[in-house]
């Protein structure tokens, strides 16, 4: 309803809110402790990644066949950005609960929300906030990885910036569950309880319920840590990234839904119902997406090229019958060689547990224990192997088509290195926090008045 | 009194059509009662006063018509049609009792948050830092000001904002005799320039120098509307002040 009475403030500028939000955050003490606590957890994490990846590198000079195992994705990206994942699970839930928590004890809420902007634009700015945050959060990692490059060490981008991307999509969920928390408390604090209930929970999902059969094992894929470990492996999923997308959104719109006081419970609560079935429906859909790009090297997670293409062209169904049980070793190799691989070549895969229920020592008397069975057009063989070379010309076999010949020059070389990291340590445990004290000592300063503010503005 | 009684011998006086009207405005906490069938008109250029003893139901009613209170029945109406809640911030701003916003920003900043929001050029901000003496802790901290000073702010924000109506609850609190009487000049100023005012004050004697017509309040229902005048003509009390009047109406 447009009146003469109206005030003209349908279209806000956006850039004042962006400042203020981003105000927000850096003038908290939060951000500026987690990048404090972060620059020796990532500087200890890199400097031991470096030391091992070296001694592993020395004893590739004398057999050179295991230099090929030595990747700096696993063996140095992935444990020093395992901190940065730490310092996110545990204390960004702090930075970004803040973007929010403050307004609502103050009361500042009360007058944001009568300003020009709608509640979306108010959650999209607090957002923003929280991925300004991440990215200053990324700052000693990030250093990692250029001292990384000044040692001499490799990097291939697409898998590093799978990673990046991995842990920017899992810092944004934690950021909009934060949001979320803080917009259903009274209270900092307890949005800080419900946030750490999410991260750590996800923990102890991740330890209790992995590798369980059935239900739990669905139930632990909740886990958020679950969304790093694609990304780590280097694959990039289109469904996965759809998904983590929908539940950003969704607990950021659920935030939405839960931040105007003046909106009935009821009608919260009906919002709320609708933007849980909107993301329920995104995320079935993304469930169904099964392709995933292989961004490593050493194409890990694939089968030889002409592997690759040879599997492509099985259009029939392949039924593969495990009688492992899922903690067991072999099924966990079987899983990571095998079955992984084959689901991402395949274009028909159905995997089956014939052991659900069972535990490796229960199986153990059981003769069929450890035999894998593949069934393809109608004919089926079994193999108690984990490694492809056996199982690819078995599946061949099935077939009815011949091995394709190995391909030339798509080894992967490995990179070694030997590298002396002790000089790393000094940057992350004194200059980098020197530095972080500088910058927030100057965030602190008070700002200059624009001379037109103070014209008339003289005592009262 | 109903709720279109009221209305109807609030538009009896002298500056109707009203701008805004409350009609049957109710919320209950649980069990208690907070607000019980409120209704009353502000008319355009006003100071309405709306007067009452603590946990008379002022700060809930503000907020109620400001939107930041779920009603549990009632309807605020501007110029006779009823806005949907997104749309009440176009023509109307409240400003709560007791705020220290956003305490790590500096004063300037909030100042200047508020006015670029809005659009308002600096030649209104400067006039309402000039009104309210500001300028002397515009470097400070939000977080770092005196109580005086803090109020002085937040009037300061209500100033800059354009919307036509202004809420305020409380606006006179945590100031001495001296700075009331200067901020009631501002509050007149601001009405004397076109914008309507409704004040939510406890201290009967304050909303007797600067309120055009009252709302008395008590147990969160309306006990009396109108002009000093025409409430001392329903108490027949000819030369009682608000004191008198409001005791003997509540």
């Amino acid at each position: 309803m447009r009146s003469p009475d109206a005030a003209i403030v349908q279209r806000a500028p956006l850039h004042p809110l962006l400042a203020k939000e981003l105000r927000e955050i850096v003038s908290g003490r939060a951000l500026w402790t987690m990048l404090l606590i972060l620059c020796p957890l990532v500087g200890y994490s890199f400097w031991q990644a470096v030391l091992l990846y070296g001694e592993a590198s020395a004893a590739a000079r004398d057999a050179p066949v295991l230099a090929s195992g030595l990747s700096p994705l696993d063996g140095v990206l992935v444990p020093t950005f395992g901190a940065l994942y730490v310092a996110v699970t545990l204390l960004f839930p702090f930075v970004a609960i803040r973007s929010l928590g403050r307004e609502k004890e103050t009361g500042a809420l009360r007058l944001l929300l009568q300003l020009p902007y709608r509640v979306p634009t108010l959650i999209a700015a607090k957002m923003t906030a929280i991925f300004g945050a991440w990215l200053v959060a990324l700052i000693p990692a990030a250093s990692a990885v250029v001292i990384w490059a000044m040692l001499g060490g490799h990097l291939y981008v697409p898998e590093a910036a799978n990673l990046v991307l991995g842990h920017l999509l899992y810092g944004l969920l934690v950021g909009a569950i934060a949001l979320f928390a803080a917009s259903i408390s009274e209270s900092s604090a307890t949005a800080a309880i419900i946030a750490l209930a999410f991260t750590i929970g996800s923990w102890v999902l991740d330890f209790a319920l992995a590798g369980q059969p059935g239900a739990l094992e669905w139930f632990s894929r909740l886990s958020l840590t679950q969304t790093l470990r694609t990304f780590e492996q280097g694959l990039l999923s289109p469904g996965l990234l759809l998904g983590v997308m929908a539940a950003i959104c969704g607990f950021a719109a659920l935030s939405a839904v839960w931040l105007h006081p003046g909106v009935p419970p009821r009608t919260r609560f009906m919002r709320s119902i609708a933007c849980v079935a909107a993301v329920a429906a995104v995320l079935a859909l993304a469930t169904q997406v099964r392709t995933s790009v292989d961004l490593t090297e050493d194409r890990r997670n694939s089968f030889p090229a002409a592997d690759q293409r040879a599997l492509a062209g099985l259009r029939e169904p392949l039924l593969v019958t495990v009688r492992l049980a899922p903690e067991d070793p072999r099924y966990v190799d079987l899983r990571r060689n095998v079955l992984a691989k084959l689901e991402r070549a395949l274009p028909d895969v159905s995997i089956r547990l014939a052991t659900s229920g069972q535990s490796v020592v229960g199986s153990s008397s059981d003769e069929a224990y450890g035999e894998i069975e593949y069934s393809y057009a109608g004919r089926a063989d079994k193999s108690r192997s984990t490694s492809p070379r056996e199982i690819l010309p078995l599946l061949y076999a099935l077939a009815g088509k011949p091995t394709p010949p190995p391909g030339t020059g798509e080894e992967y070389p490995g990179y070694p290195l030997v590298a002396d990291g002790r000089w790393t340590l000094p940057w992350f445990l004194v200059g980098l926090p020197l530095l972080i004290v500088i910058a927030w000592w100057r965030s602190r300063r008070p700002p200059q008045i624009p001379a037109q503010l103070i014209n008339k503005g003289g005592q009262a | 009194m109903t709720g279109s009684t009221a209305i109807q011998s609030d538009r009896t006086a002298a500056y109707a059509p009203a701008l805004m009207e409350v009609s049957g405005v109710t919320k209950r906490y649980g069990e208690q009662r907070a607000l019980a069938g409120i209704s009353f008109a502000v008319n355009p250029g006003e100071v309405l006063g709306l007067i009452g003893p603590n946990g008379a139901g002022k700060t809930t009613l503000l907020e109620a018509i400001a939107g930041l209170v779920p009603v549990d029945g009632g309807r605020i109406l501007w110029r006779g049609t009823s806005p949907a809640l997104p749309h009440r911030r176009e023509f109307m701003f409240y400003l709560p009792d007791g705020l220290r916003p956003w305490e790590d920003e500096y004063v300037t900043r909030v100042v200047e948050f508020f006015a670029a929001a809005y659009g308002r050029p600096a030649s209104i901000t400067a006039d309402a830092i000039g009104a309210l003496g500001l300028a002397p802790v515009l470097r400070k901290r939000v977080g770092a000001l005196s109580k005086g000073y803090g109020r002085r702010l937040m009037l300061a924000l209500a100033l800059i904002t354009p919307q036509p109506l202004l809420l305020m609850d409380e606006p006179f609190d945590g100031f001495d005799l001296r700075q009331t009487r200067e901020i009631m000049a501002v509050v007149r100023d601001v009405a004397r320039n076109g914008r309507t005012l409704v004040l939510a004050i406890h201290q009967l004697i304050d909303a007797e120098r600067v309120c055009d017509r009252f709302v008395l309040l008590a147990d969160g229902r309306v006990r009396g509307v109108g002009t000093l005048a025409e409430l001392r003509a329903r108490t027949a009390m000819a030369s009682a002040g608000l004191e008198e009047v409001f005791l003997a109406l509540t």
